[in-house]
């Protein structure tokens, strides 16, 4: 048997830091250990706070999902208060954070995900000249055409939240600016000309005749757009079979209205939906370099282990719902909620292919959304109501952020804050093994990833690890 | 001296058109509060000096910096990230990964020894030998020192790199500390803010490149060009504190109106950025104009300053306007700034007789 170790990492084009240590044996990945390896200690600073600032601290989390930091910081001060927001304040907070999902999920597939087709280790291929062309990293066509696409759309945030990254306007009682009738005119016709951009760059065909596309032989067959010729290169290189996650997608469901959640929420396994509830939620500690016991997150701690003690491997705690670890992401919410091309895929198995094909459905059905809400905000209507935030309480904030689940648990005491847990997307996906000794979903991933013998830095796992999209200053905060 | 293009080089070969580069010589000119008759000294420089090659390394941080500067308003400052100032090494957004990125990067630091611009994002974290942020196997520490060795100087982006920003907030758990505390032995130019405005970004690079020196620095080391003003010496809403008309509470009538978010907790009075001129998102908007308070973020220690929606100061024998010039009355004395013209006009406006209600609540400054 030829038994040897590799480390891969840092890990670039991915937020943040991670490394991977990697058992292969002939010529494959036998086992697989995630590594978050920054910490910042993010729950313990909450501690002594006062309650609000966590609309102002904890978005500083990531500078890339702070919207979403930020959604369920106010849903956690909103729960804890016992109040929902105004109706149209629901509105624009969605519009908000639905533009931060699209233009990371535009991020992770031009600038962070496809850049790796471009490497001279493809040359020969077939399509390899299209995705030099396109997706050269910093300097394709692709990449390029996205960051302006990207920097476009993000003036609807600017309109509403006054800033991107780090937007201030979601509060528990609504968001701080009425958008007035200029405003919606404004944004209208910026939608108009990011729609533009879809349908020229990304899909090559209306917005609608993807996010209707209703089987999965229809989606991974699409041959349009920048879209189509991901699908052509992922089918040369099997992206469709590599990388098999747990096969159970957790949602929270995606942006709260009024009328429900514009996503549904729900746990998905194998062709069976269920309620996701968030009291089966335990961080098992057993491999995290932090002290303490496995505990729900709203009397969980956050106490680092200095001594980075074995056999802890991370400072990433690992989430598990009912014990058994989850995937949660853009292609978990698009099954979950009932995609029937998502949904079919998902009956077929888990890869990394699924992943990326669905955050593009996301991107298209997420535009439609978009456009609707747009045309539905009434500027006369209030935006905010005003919150009594409580001396004792808790509250549970749950929103879904590009990358999947994010859940915020506070503990109020005497006005301050006396407890305060975060789980990120990528603290589901990237987790540690756990008491049991189950792997987290990407570690479970990569087992089985072929690795050539000249490879240090095997492209396979590249591509699995990618797939997901992780980001690693949510993960550990 | 290593044989570098030019950054005109770099743009023709991007197809980028001469008519097109004038445009950004003129809009960085005026970036910058340079008149017309600069905009053919920054063709020149950028016609005839070579690229300024960057490294750009993230410590404890969350790429909010990366995020701010990949949309500046004109194209070719976007560029500048994708490839015109030659970002040698960038972690998040480079095509190498593993070995080969580290390789990379030792290699940039060699080539261009004592020639290159080290930009920090984020800040090393030194408690336990500096275990909380590891790199390549190595503190993030250790990294930035190799790298700020052969630097010509350094640019400290953000609050994090900066100040500490929040990762430093009570009880600081993995000591994250500011650069110019931990390299001592290069100048270091900081661009504070969480994230910078990404046109002050480009802006103090566009500036080091044309006149081959560091811009002029406030007393705590920013760029005076775009630090040497309060955020509330600008601020549209200004004429509305004068008149003594605020906001009261979210989305009220005087919400709707614009009216001042002095005692919504905006710091703005105490705040040194040009977020009021330059604005946000390519000159859409910014905070205040969104409806919430300022939070000061290019301010040292703003993370720890009692709750962001405490007014500014607990000072209450005074009136709120009193509050606001006094305290800017202080941080302009830290800075050197000339606050004359801003003491007049409050003065002046003492002198009329206005009904003001008096702040009463005391801050939760925590212990």
């Amino acid at each position: 048997m030829n038994a040897r170790k590799l480390i891969v990492g840092p890990f670039n084009r991915v937020e943040g830091d991670l490394e991977i240590k990697l058992d292969v044996e002939d010529g494959r990945v036998a086992a697989a250990y995630a590594n978050a390896p920054l910490f910042r200690g993010f729950e313990q600073m909450m501690v002594g706070k006062a309650p609000e600032d966590a609309l102002t601290i904890t978005p500083r989390i990531c500078g890339i999902c702070s919207i979403s930091q930020s959604a369920a910081a106010s849903a956690a001060l909103g729960a804890a208060a016992g109040v929902a927001p105004a109706p149209e304040g629901m509105r624009v907070a969605a519009i908000l954070h639905a533009i931060e999902n699209v233009c990371d999920h535009l991020t992770h597939f031009n600038l962070f995900f496809c850049a790796d087709f471009a490497r001279p280790a493809y040359a020969g291929r077939a399509w390899h000249a299209r995705a030099v062309d396109r997706f050269t990293a910093m300097e394709g066509s692709g990449a390029r055409a996205c960051v302006e696409a990207r920097a476009q759309i993000l003036h609807i945030v600017g309109l509403l939240g006054g800033k991107w990254p780090h937007t201030l306007a979601i509060q528990p009682g609504g968001v701080t600016r009425a958008p007035t009738a200029r405003d919606c005119v404004r944004m209208a016709s910026t939608l108009a000309s990011f729609r533009r951009y879809l349908e020229t760059v990304v899909f090559g065909a209306p917005v609608e005749s993807f996010a209707e596309i209703a089987t999965a032989d229809a989606l991974v067959g699409w041959d349009k757009g920048d879209a189509g010729l991901f699908m052509d290169i992922a089918a040369d290189l099997a992206l469709g079979q590599m990388g098999a996650g747990p096969g159970r997608y957790m949602s929270f469901g995606a942006y709260p209205l009024p009328d429900g959640r514009a996503f549904a929420s729900g746990l998905w396994e194998a062709g069976h939906l269920q309620p996701v509830d968030t009291r089966d939620i335990r961080e098992d500690l057993s491999h995290a370099w932090m002290h303490g016991a496995t505990a729900h997150p709203s009397d969980g701690r956050t106490d680092p282990d200095e001594d980075m003690s074995d056999p802890a491997y991370s400072w990433c705690k690992a989430p598990r719902l009912g014990g058994r670890t989850v995937e949660t992401g853009a292609f978990a919410r698009q099954v979950v909620d009932g995609h029937p091309a998502a949904v079919e895929l998902a009956g077929r198995g888990s890869n990394a292919l699924n992943r990326v094909a669905g955050r593009l459905l996301e991107v298209a059905r997420t535009q439609l959304l978009l456009e609707q809400w747009v045309a539905d905000i009434a500027p006369e209507a209030r935006f905010m109501d005003s919150v009594t935030l409580p001396q004792t309480g808790d509250g549970e904030g749950l929103v879904e952020a590009a990358r999947g689940a994010l859940g915020h648990w506070i503990r109020i005491e005497d006005g301050r804050i006396a407890g305060y847990q975060i789980i990120a997307p990528t603290t589901w996906n990237f987790s540690p093994r756990d008491a049991a000794g189950t792997p987290g979903p990407v570690e479970a991933a990569l087992e089985g990833a072929v690795v050539g013998d000249d490879e240090d830095t095997p492209l396979t796992v590249q591509h699995i690890v990618r797939s997901f999209d992780p980001c690693m200053v949510c993960t550990v905060h | 001296m290593a044989d570098i293009e030019t950054f005109y080089d770099v743009m023709r070969s991007q197809g980028i058109t001469r008519r097109s580069f004038m445009k950004y010589c003129s809009l960085t000119a005026s970036a910058l509060g340079l008149g017309p008759a600069f905009v053919p000294q920054i063709a020149h420089a950028m016609e005839t000096k070579p690229r300024t090659p960057v490294i750009w390394v993230h410590g404890l941080e969350c790429t909010c910096c990366s995020e701010s500067f990949i949309r500046s308003a004109h194209p070719l400052a976007k560029d500048v990230v994708l490839s015109m100032i030659s970002l040698d090494y960038d972690d998040t957004l480079m095509a190498a990964a593993g070995h080969a990125a580290e390789a990379a990067f030792e290699e940039t630091i060699q080539k261009y020894d004592g020639q290159y611009i080290l930009a920090v994002e984020g800040n090393p974290p030194l408690n336990e030998d500096g275990m909380f942020c590891i790199s390549g196997g190595k503190p993030f520490v250790e990294k930035l020192k190799h790298a700020a060795k052969g630097a010509k100087c350094i640019i400290s982006w953000g609050a994090c790199a900066s100040y500490g920003c929040v990762q430093a907030a009570k009880p600081n758990p993995t000591q994250a500390t500011p650069v110019h505390k931990v390299i001592t032995d290069k100048p270091i130019i900081k661009v504070p803010g969480c994230p910078p405005i990404a046109e002050v970004m480009t802006g103090v690079i566009t500036y080091m490149l044309t006149f081959d020196r560091m811009p002029e620095l406030d007393r705590q080391g920013r760029p005076a060009m775009f630090y040497g003003q309060r955020i509330h010496d600008k601020c549209y809403r200004r004429p509305h504190f004068d008149a003594g008309q605020f906001v009261e509470e979210w989305d009220d009538d005087g919400a709707r109106k614009g009216y001042c978010l002095y005692k919504m907790g905006c710091k703005g009075p105490t705040t040194y950025n040009a977020c009021s001129t330059v604005r946000w998102n390519e000159g859409v908007s910014f905070p205040i104009q969104s409806g919430h308070g300022c939070i000061g973020c290019s301010e040292d220690g703003f993370w720890d300053q009692g709750t962001f929606y405490d007014r500014v100061t607990d000072l209450t024998q005074f009136g709120v306007e009193a509050n606001a010039d006094q305290i800017g009355l202080a941080a302009a004395g830290a800075v050197g700034t000339g606050v004359a013209a801003h003491a007049a006009i409050t003065a002046l406006k003492a002198a009329q007789s206005k009904a003001q209600k008096t702040p009463t609540e005391p801050t939760n400054e925590e212990a």
